[in-house]
């Protein structure tokens, strides 16, 4: 029997103690395999549906919630991961009482041109996963200049990828 | 890149929206983000910064910076301070809920029919072709971010723009070439912007409008 309150602080307890969508997984995967209330074969589930759902990739764990323990599970998993980055507002607290200080902008300069290196570095691992071929770059190619014309709606731009995806695959 | 882009925070004068109106762009962001985080990012570019003007290019990048400290979903973080500058406490509250109810409730709907589709030999193609989309839709809206960075940099000269650059390459090369935790190489980022960028002698302490963050509800 799954203990909910116990099973909604360990999805918190996964959620508070990672950073981003997917860091979490090892926390889950050890603390509900150990205590019987989920298989493997769940996780691999629903970080796949977690790819094809929209919103944040993060949302995956809603998937395992539903798949672990039906409705309930999926809201528990839901509130477990929205409230960890309400703690932003300390943060961002924290920040407006620095704000003034000469160090500080010099730090934002450098945490602004990091955050443009590190899209750069996530761009380059997608395209150099196994399976992304040349065809891969060209789709990559294409929804960058249709992205950057502003004109084309991002659903038009992905159902055009995913229909390339199908013909050349 | 265009002037709009370039927009800064204490220029953008559109009025803050109402509920609804905040929690209608939400909901929208949160069902067309297919792909993952790259598409919320762009659509959150789009819809704020280009097609409303309610917040600055710069600014969205400075509260994503602050987002980079906080556990759990960065773009979770990212929706709350929107949300709060928008709007306060009220903003806060249909822009997460505008952005995770109606597409937490598709994955619902996903996850119980996930036995009828996984071995569809179709959906594994077309999640071939849009993996490869985000990587472009990441380099746009990274572009979007570099636009107001880049001309800042240019601005103090070529010295700070040549250094701006190293360490935008170096950051890359860092984590995919060196494979370094991206923790590590963000902490080291902001420790070598406070080094290089300071100016510890003359000029005026930055104004109190220089910085964003404050929540417009609480404005006079």
């Amino acid at each position: 029997m799954i203990n909910p309150l116990i099973y909604f602080l360990l999805f918190v307890k996964a959620s508070l103690f990672s950073t981003g969508g997917l860091s979490n997984l090892p926390s889950l995967h050890q603390d509900l395999i150990g205590a019987g209330w989920a298989v493997d074969a769940q996780f691999g589930e629903s970080i796949a549906i977690g790819q094809i759902s929209p919103g944040p990739n993060g949302l995956w764990v809603v998937s395992l919630g539903y798949l672990t323990y039906g409705f309930l599970g999926a809201i528990l998993a839901l509130f477990a991961i929205a409230i960890p980055p309400f703690l932003v507002l300390g943060v961002a607290a924290v920040f407006a009482r620095i704000a003034r200080k000469r160090w500080v902008d010099g730090l934002m300069r450098g945490l602004s041109l990091a955050v443009i290196g590190v899209m750069a570095s996530v761009c380059w691992t997608i395209l150099r996963q196994p399976g992304v071929i040349w065809s891969g770059w060209l789709i990559a190619g294409g929804a960058f200049l249709l992205a950057a014309s502003r004109r084309v709606n991002l659903i038009v731009i992905l159902a055009l990828a995913g229909a390339l995806g199908s013909i050349i695959y | 890149m265009n002037d709009s882009q370039n927009v800064k925070a204490r220029q953008v004068a559109a009025a803050p929206p109402n509920a609804a109106v905040l929690l209608r762009v939400w909901t929208l962001i949160g069902l067309q983000s297919f792909g993952g985080g790259a598409s919320t990012q762009l659509l959150i570019q789009r819809e704020f910064v280009q097609r409303r003007a309610w917040i600055g290019a710069e600014e969205l990048l400075q509260l994503w910076n602050l987002c980079l400290f906080t556990p759990g979903i960065n773009l979770i973080a990212l929706t709350i301070l929107i949300g709060r500058k928008l709007g306060g406490t009220r903003g806060i509250a249909v822009s997460v809920v505008g952005l995770l109810l109606p597409s937490a409730a598709v994955t619902c709907i996903l996850a119980a029919g996930f036995e009828a589709v996984q071995h569809s030999t179709v959906v594994h193609a077309v999640l071939r072709g849009v993996v490869p989309a985000t990587a472009g839709i990441m380099a746009v809206v990274g572009a979007n971010f570099a636009a107001p960075v880049a001309s800042r940099a240019v601005a103090d000269g070529p010295r700070i723009a040549g250094i701006s650059a190293a360490m935008i390459i170096a950051v890359t090369l860092s984590l995919t070439a060196l494979k370094l935790s991206a923790a590590e190489v963000i902490v080291g980022a902001a420790l070598l912007g406070v080094v290089i960028f300071t100016r510890w002698k003359g000029g005026a302490s930055l104004p109190e409008d220089s910085f964003p963050l404050s929540d417009r509800s609480s404005l006079p």
